[in-house]
């Protein structure tokens, strides 16, 4: 079933991005690297005290290098987004799951309009807490896009349903979108071969579901900044419209006698 | 606080706990390594790599510890240190997520460092984590395939494939990695609820003298050579049952006289 319509051109035809905020969860962006073009906004991480998570201003760049190459395919798709770093890995592994909740926590607070999210948590302890956060984006008309997992395993909140779940295909198009009827992985994009920025100002080449997600995240925030206001649930509605899908053929239904 | 008597008795229950569990180990004769080792054995094998490596998460201080490797230039990279905060490794660790590099090599400011450690710079590198129920309990890679510069999504599955079973292989001998956690757990339990770190480590190690002795000493060889029976059938155990019987009554009776 396709809805009729909507087409590439409505959906995004003419927009960078602009005004649309778009927040990458993940090692912390790095701001002077040339690919993101003074686009970062803002840097924040979540350090713990004690235990407890605290938000706090954020000049250590990116860990990785993983962060700045999904700020990187973002820009490459919608140029004007501004994006936001939240930087949730840090030297406590122990607090890692609470870390990345409390940076989501605060990514949705703020009213951030697209969260690109490379994590995923298998705590069952923090399976309620994400389950929560996950229905105030959705409630909130916050965007979540998650890389989805290889593994057959609970992952959270990559599994949860109003989460857009990508996995990597290997056409070389950043603007090929596949859109899965069979859920939990429901969208596909590149994510073979991908050119990024990586860390120190450097770039490479690089293959893995959380280089697809990005991809999704610039779509939808080109969406976004030419139809402000639409909802988590019809920009599924709008994807899925767009998608490269091979057609089905239109069954023929037979004139009644 | 527990009084004298029961401290005691909860002693002798954890010595013989750690007793039976350090036989097990010595039973199970390294069938972790020797597993983890098959599986990067076979990961070189089948992608035609030039190195794959298994590396596990260690705390205090938190770090991956190259264990096994194989292929022409794997050699190398085991007992090497990184810290999960760096490299590819610990973000393949630290994230859950799957990923692979191409052209590594080519730019300078790459994580080079570790890899110069090994003796061996790929050009390209694929890292899934292994998972168990928790999370990630470490990470296992490939360098460089000879017929390919880069990986496939084929070979990120077949990788994952390889990472669950040894994921396997780590969870069924965590039990044993664990034992000195466990006993100091059940001290806090069964001890004065205020005793320090230091005490209950002082008394854990009490616990455990004695059972991790040297590998030669007699009594693990003998443990050696109960694991070599290992694959016998139900009439050749049976006899190796009496003979040890009739060995232990001997024994006994020599305890008796002395």
């Amino acid at each position: 079933m396709r809805l009729r319509g909507i087409s590439r051109e409505w959906a995004w035809g003419g927009s960078t991005g602009a005004g649309v905020r778009v927040g990458i969860i993940d090692s912390g962006l790095e701001t002077d690297h040339p690919r993101l073009a003074g686009r970062v906004v803002q840097s924040v991480a979540v350090e713990l005290v004690d235990g407890d998570p605290r938000i706090v201003q954020d000049e250590s760049g990116d860990l990785y290098g993983h962060a700045t190459a999904c700020g990187g395919i973002i820009l490459g798709l919608a140029p004007d987004v501004d994006l936001v770093s939240i930087r949730v890995l840090g030297a406590d592994l122990r607090g890692k799951g609470t870390a990345f909740a409390a940076g989501l926590e605060w990514a949705i607070d703020q009213g951030i309009n697209v969260l690109n999210l490379s994590l995923s948590s298998k705590s069952e302890a923090l399976f309620p807490v994400f389950h929560d956060l996950v229905d105030r984006a959705y409630f909130r008309g916050v965007v979540l896009v998650s890389a989805a997992n290889n593994v057959p395993a609970a992952s959270y909140p990559s599994l949860f349903s109003s989460v857009f779940s990508v996995a990597a295909h290997s056409e070389p198009d950043p603007m090929r979108l596949y859109y899965n009827p069979t859920p939990p992985v429901e969208f596909g994009a590149w994510g073979v071969d991908v050119p990024i920025a990586w860390k120190d100002g450097g770039s490479t080449v690089a293959t893995g579901n959380s280089f697809a997600a990005p991809h999704v995240a610039a779509m939808v925030a080109l969406i976004l900044a030419k139809h402000p206001g639409l909802t988590p649930f019809e920009l599924k509605a709008v994807l899925a419209a767009i998608a490269d899908n091979p057609r089905r053929p239109t069954p023929r239904v037979p004139n009644r006698p | 606080m527990v009084v004298d008597d029961d401290l005691t008795a909860a002693l002798a229950a954890l010595r013989a706990v750690g007793r039976r569990s350090s036989v097990a180990r010595g039973l199970q004769g390294g069938v972790e390594q020797r597993l983890l080792q098959s599986i990067v054995d076979a990961t070189a094998s089948l992608f035609d790599a030039e190195a794959s490596s298994i590396a596990l998460f260690e705390a205090d201080p938190d770090r991956l510890e190259f264990r096994v490797a194989a292929g022409a230039h794997g050699a190398g990279a085991v007992g090497l240190q990184v810290k999960p905060t760096e490299g590819i490794a610990g973000f393949v660790f630290s994230t859950g997520q799957a990923l692979a590099l191409t052209d590594v090599a080519s730019d300078p400011r790459f994580d080079l460092e570790a890899a110069e450690r090994t003796g061996y710079v790929p050009r390209s590198v694929a890292a899934v984590p292994l998972l168990d129920d928790e999370g990630s309990v470490g990470v296992l890679q490939v360098l460089d395939k000879r017929g390919s510069p880069s990986f496939s999504l084929r070979d990120m599955e077949l990788l994952a494939i390889f990472a669950s079973q040894a994921t396997t292989a780590i969870t069924a001998t965590r039990v044993q990695r664990d034992t000195g956690r466990l006993l100091g757990e059940v001290l806090r339990q069964v001890g004065d609820r205020t005793m320090t770190d230091a005490q209950v480590e002082a008394l854990v190690s009490d616990v455990t003298r004695g059972l991790d002795d040297h590998p030669e000493a007699p009594f693990w060889r003998l443990v050696d050579h109960v694991a070599s029976l290992r694959g016998l059938g139900e009439r050749d155990l049976t006899l190796v049952g009496d003979i040890l019987e009739v060995v232990a009554r001997h024994a006994q009776r020599a305890r008796r006289r002395a």
